[in-house]
């Protein structure tokens, strides 16, 4: 009776030392991940002196001055300074509206083609499959500052320059490869079988397509697509180099954010909180897709 | 009502060939099974009938026509697949309503059909399971086979449909696939490896192995007079007994016989003229043929008892002659020891002789 109750102490201490020791490490990882975001975000919440006060600052009064200064013309603080009138108003809503615009059309565009090519690689594998696969795949193998510079006179000569229709094309061809390759690999997971038994049924190889392949990956589908937004969302190297202000996207934009007067930190933080705040929105509402999308063997239809 | 005809199909995948010159014609209304073991064939011939794979040679005729021509989605052809092949997507119902739905067909027809088919299975209780991955692997199997016989067909092509229901539900099916096939009048295609299933429901079986028919026949000649040892062998439980020897000219006629073994053939409509004196064969004699504790006459011999066990009403006994190992059925409760003596006796007319090289019957 004694030995058994110890026994059964001993392993409930055990279990209260692991439990203890998951959620310790829990924390610190989270904090670890966290903790920037948090900095971010209060950052945007201070005003320039609290911003760069130390001992930083843990207690304050937040403010919401940052926000309004992003779309707002306020010059009276740079005035008051310099005496001179400013254009200060970041013109923020036409970068936010470029960066949506871009990112949208491309994964748009990117995603169409991608499934479509996926399906028919996995379903048709037409002569050279592989080598096909290889050389889209290849197309991510250079760095992409290597291809930056030929890209730009190439942008130059075409009049792709300073446009949408040009950031857009672009994205679409580095988004392409992955979302050939990650849809192929779920719509190679689909039994074959359970398509064959639609075409008996009486459905065409379209219908076949739409009604029976894509409901069944479209986890994988849910999965492509965030990590394709995440890729074009953050995208700044040829963003910069391929924009003028017309057509700037936000990454471009913040890296270019500096007040007259040094940088305004306070201010840089709250475009950044606008900014990721859609990424976290999407990552959120995607969380399960994407979670699928990195252990890609368990997306599976029926057995 | 639709008279099948294979002509010399042939389907490779890469380097493997699936299907090496198959022939087979099903008459209109016949339930025909598709015997064979796994990677014979099966599958891959029915396949081809529906048109989801697409031969490399030969050609398939529905009453007289080929059909090659045809898309499988036009073809009017309906299959039960093996692995069930149910649309994880949609509920059960919807499931067994997609092919009445891709026929443009009213919605209370649709309903009509589906409950009907679903109470012949047994299913509709099951009907609002929005999963098809829930369901246990014996009510997957009789959705799937719902989706199959709720149509009206020109052909219904079915790949092991109850290979993996348990042995009570798999009997039970067994009946009702007779009885289906009474009240539906179709051209009826069954692929299954279980030889009893094949014979419980089929009127001829057509025994396939390595994409060829190697006999299409009725059960009973497929026992009785196996054109290769490889039909003999595959059919039957326990397996046929092979016994290595020689042919002889005896005293009455052709004579089998092996080390300590000499047997009379007797001539089943003629010798065949493939015999001749020394010629080396295999002789097969099915377990159930052998007559246990037999009357003195030719034939007959004194074997040991090596092993017996006991199946119920059976008993499987496993005897030495000579040199030579018998597998023999007795009927009765006897029991068998070890080491014990009978007598037993090898009908003459029940032998089959084997050319040991071609493995063909000669006898």
């Amino acid at each position: 009776m004694r030995m058994s109750n110890l026994r059964n102490n001993r392993r409930g201490r055990r279990k209260i030392f692991r439990t203890v020791l998951i959620y310790f490490s829990t924390i610190i990882a989270v904090i670890f991940f966290i903790f920037p975001i948090y900095w971010l975000i209060a950052t945007s919440l201070k005003t320039r002196a609290q911003a760069f006060s130390t001992p930083p600052l843990f207690v304050w009064e937040p403010t919401l001055r940052n926000f309004i200064d992003i779309f707002i013309k306020r010059q009276t603080e740079i005035e008051a300074i310099t005496g001179q009138e400013l254009e200060l108003a970041t013109g923020a809503e036409t970068f936010f509206y470029n960066s949506f615009i871009v990112t949208f059309s491309s994964i748009a565009i990117a995603t169409v083609i991608g499934v479509l090519a996926a399906y028919s690689f996995s379903r048709y594998q037409p002569h050279g499959t592989n080598t096909l696969m290889f050389f889209i795949l290849s197309t991510r193998m250079l760095p992409a500052i290597v291809v930056a510079i030929p890209i730009y006179f190439f942008y130059r000569s075409l009049g792709l320059y300073n446009t949408h229709i040009g950031l857009i094309l672009l994205y679409t061809m580095f988004n392409l490869p992955f979302a050939v390759w990650m849809m192929k690999s779920f719509f190679d997971e689909v039994p074959r079988d359970i398509e064959q038994a639609a075409l008996v049924d009486g459905s065409n190889p379209i219908k076949v397509f739409y009604k029976i392949a894509l409901p069944q990956v479209l986890v994988g589908l849910g999965a492509t697509i965030g990590f394709l937004i995440i890729n074009v969302w953050n995208e700044f190297l040829f963003a910069l180099l391929l924009t003028e202000r017309a057509t700037r996207t936000v990454p471009v934009m913040i890296a270019g954010t500096r007040g007259e007067v040094g940088i305004n930190w306070g201010l840089i933080a709250a475009i950044e909180t606008l900014y990721i705040l859609p990424a976290l929105v999407l990552i959120f509402v995607l969380q399960r897709f994407l979670l699928r999308g990195m252990t890609f063997g368990t997306v599976r239809g029926a057995k | 009502m639709t008279r099948v005809e294979i002509r010399g199909l042939r389907k490779s995948y890469g380097t493997v060939e699936a299907l090496r010159g198959l022939d087979l014609v099903v008459e209109s209304g016949a339930l025909v099974a598709l015997l064979g073991p796994t990677g014979a064939g099966k599958t891959t011939t029915l396949k081809c009938i529906a048109g989801v794979e697409e031969p490399d040679d030969g050609d398939i005729l529905f009453d007289g026509e080929s059909v090659l021509g045809i898309p499988a989605w036009r073809r009017n052809v309906a299959m039960f697949f093996q692995s069930y092949a149910l649309y994880p997507h949609l509920s059960v119902y919807d499931n067994i309503a997609y092919p009445l739905r891709e026929q443009k067909m009213s919605k209370d027809e649709i309903d009509k059909m589906v409950k009907s088919v679903a109470e012949k299975l047994r299913i509709s209780l099951l009907l609002d399971r929005k999963e098809p991955s829930t369901l246990s692997g014996g009510e997957m199997q009789r959705v799937a086979l719902a989706r199959t016989l709720v149509r009206k067909p020109l052909v219904f092509l079915l790949d092991e449909p109850i290979s993996n229901l348990d042995a009570k539900l798999r009997e039970e099916m067994r009946t009702e696939f007779k009885r289906l096939h009474k009240e539906l009048k179709q051209t009826i295609i069954y692929a299954t490896p279980d030889y009893l299933e094949a014979f419980a429901i089929a009127e001829k079986v057509a025994v396939i192995k390595d994409g060829m028919i190697l006999q299409y026949d009725t059960p009973i000649n497929l026992l009785k007079r196996p054109k290769n040892r490889f039909v003999a062998t595959f059919i039957g439980s326990p397996t046929i007994n092979l016994l290595k020897g020689v042919v002889r000219r005896g005293v009455r006629g052709w004579e089998f016989s092996a080390p300590g073994l000499r047997l009379e053939l007797v001539e089943v409509g003629g010798a065949s003229s493939k015999i001749y004196d020394g010629l080396e064969v295999e002789m097969a004699i099915r377990p159930h043929d052998i007559v246990l504790e037999a009357q003195q006459n030719a034939n007959t011999f004194k074997a040991k008892v090596l092993a017996a066990e006991r199946l119920g009403y059976e008993t499987v006994v496993t005897l030495s002659l000579g040199e030579v190992e018998l597998k023999t059925v007795s009927k009765g409760m006897r029991l068998y020891r070890y080491g014990e003596e009978v007598s037993i006796s090898i009908p003459g007319d029940r032998v089959i002789l084997f050319d040991v090289s071609s493995g063909e019957a000669i006898y």
